[in-house]
């Protein structure tokens, strides 16, 4: 059925993570990414990765969703590791086999990409599972706003990526009932080579596309109807607030930060 | 033998996921060919997902749906057949349409079912007959056409196919009261003509009581009576005990009743009440007259 589609992965909650400003949230997770590339020996990479285990821990979710958007990335790790075991020539040598070697480095280089990729993808799949799609375009707009000031309109840009989120389910509502009226005057979309299913499915585009656009009218009337004029002058009915628990996410993780790069000083590195 | 028979029909929305939901539970009941009947009960009672299970387009999580005597997913690959058989016309069915001209979207259906050129121009044109739809309008684009035009030319979509039961998803929703009446006038003449079984599905009162001979009512999932009009109405207390009403006109009877003027009961369209009420007028003004 087309109705189990899930669009965004927001799992609602009320940790502490959930109630932190979307925007700390998301810079916070942008400098993480950036972050995990800094360490270049275990302690420094297992502070990230303890991190991160933390914020996850915090936010109560449960781990098998944190496990669910690893899961389709793992062949992408793999083959990228495997590629970095042969881009070394640190260490040991361990076999050598034609051009081919493998050094103790390059296995270490891999296991460093690996866990990598790991934290970037959990971090920020923690972020997508602890916010809203409309919160989180909210709080990007907030972020861009300084674009203005090179006449780019992030109001109007985030109204309408709002917009489309919010019409994603209603449209996908709306296929389900298309298809089936269509599926009831004998269309037949499940059997037939390439062409006619594509053919199959002109029926149910059609009067998709025609709905969409009554929708989209009907809505623009409305907001106007509600004197909507764009961004300038417009109050929010949530508005952001940054708390003390914001503070001190920041805080910590500037900590982290300089703790991995002291690291990084006093302790060889590995790759 | 009844036409369509369902047996101990539960169905299951969306089962093993947080979001399951019984939307039918244990509906067993049986049409006979010809019935035209009248489906009512509140949003999310079961009537949409009903009348789903009767053409196929949903599959009961258990129990059965007969055709004729035959399990309709017998033979699942055959489901159209089906279709073709049981012609489903949705809530606002004008939202379907999709051809270049109103003929040929009416011609979708008996076009699926395979027939000659020949034949869909014949089914066509006595489809378009059967709403009203002039012969100027068969070559405009759908999309032109006016509210009401568009409902009867979705609802031609669907007759077109000839099928021995017709069921209306709410076909009135959102019409004014003229195109609500040309509509089921024209459901109605449908019926006479082809002796064909009708099932509406609908929110009003009035419509059922003036259109239909039986009232079939769902309530959570399950059916609440299925019962010929006149007997439906006159339990009217069960009927809002389950969040339903009654004709406007029948609720005048019987207040009337409880105010001490017993004018019989078994009133629920207009037509009837006048019946009831001219004799007592005439009697009325002869009485002055003396």
């Amino acid at each position: 059925m087309l109705s189990d589609i899930t669009i965004g992965q927001y799992f609602p909650g009320d940790s502490v993570v959930h109630r932190m400003d979307p925007r700390v949230k998301l810079i916070l997770t942008f400098v993480y990414i950036i972050a995990v590339f800094f360490p270049q020996n275990w302690f420094g990479l297992l502070l990230a990765v303890g991190y991160l285990v933390f914020s996850v821990l915090c936010s109560r979710l449960p781990l098998r969703l944190v496990w669910k958007s690893i899961k389709p990335i793992i062949p992408l790790i793999v083959i990228t590791s495997a590629l970095n075991i042969f881009y070394s020539d640190k260490g040991v040598e361990l076999i050598h086999w034609g051009f081919l070697k493998i050094t103790s480095g390059g296995l270490i280089t891999a296991a460093f990409i690996a866990i990598r990729i790991l934290c970037l993808i959990a971090g920020s799949s923690l972020l997508t599972y602890t916010t809203s799609p409309t919160t989180l375009t909210d709080a990007l707009e907030r972020i861009l706003r300084p674009l203005k000031v090179i006449h780019i309109n992030v109001h109007e840009l985030s109204m309408m990526m709002t917009i489309a989120l919010r019409f994603i389910p209603t449209l996908i509502e709306e296929t389900d009932k298309i298809m089936s009226a269509q599926k009831a005057r004998g269309a037949d979309m499940e059997s037939g080579g390439l062409m006619q299913r594509v053919k199959a499915l002109i029926p149910v585009l059609i009067p998709l596309f025609v709905s969409s656009f009554r929708r989209a009218y009907e809505l623009a009337t409305a907001m106007e109807c509600r004197c909507y004029h764009g961004g300038d002058g417009r109050t929010r009915m949530k508005q952001l607030h940054m708390g003390r628990l914001d503070v001190w996410c920041l805080l910590s993780m500037a900590l982290l930060i300089a703790a991995i790069v002291t690291l990084n000083f006093f302790v060889p590195a590995v790759v | 033998m009844p036409l369509l028979e369902v047996k101990d029909l539960t169905y299951v929305y969306s089962p093993g996921t947080p979001y399951e939901k019984t939307a039918m539970k244990d509906v067993s009941l049986s049409i006979e060919e010809g019935d035209v009947i009248g489906v009512i009960g509140h949003t999310g009672s079961g009537k949409s997902t009903l009348v789903q299970h009767l053409n196929g387009l949903l599959k009961p999580t258990s129990g059965t749906v007969m055709l004729n005597g035959r399990d309709i997913w017998a033979e699942p690959k055959k489901i159209r057949d089906i279709r073709f058989q049981v012609g489903l016309v949705f809530q606002y069915p004008e939202h379907q349409l999709f051809e270049e001209t109103v003929a040929k979207d009416i011609a979708f259906g008996p076009k699926n079912m395979g027939l000659s050129e020949d034949q869909i121009t014949v089914r066509v044109s006595r489809a378009a007959r059967f709403v009203g739809l002039r012969q100027e309008l068969m070559d405009k684009s759908p999309f032109e056409l006016s509210g009401g035009e568009k409902r009867r030319a979705a609802i031609a979509g669907v007759m077109a196919m000839e099928p021995r039961v017709l069921i209306l998803d709410e076909p009135t929703a959102g019409l004014d009261p003229k195109g609500r009446d040309m509509i089921l006038e024209q459901i109605t003449a449908y019926q006479e003509e082809t002796g064909a079984t009708v099932l509406l599905v609908s929110h009003s009162m009035e419509d059922v009581a003036r259109t239909t001979k039986k009232v079939l009512v769902m309530s959570g999932g399950a059916v609440a009576m299925f019962a010929p009009t006149e007997e439906v109405f006159s339990r009217a207390e069960e009927l809002t005990g389950i969040g339903l009403s009654i004709p406007a006109v029948t609720r005048v009877f019987l207040t009337l009743k409880q105010r001490g003027v017993d004018l019989g009961d078994g009133v629920y369209t207009v037509e009837q009440a006048r019946d009831r009420l001219l004799p007592l007028l005439k009697k009325g003004g002869d009485a002055h007259a003396q």
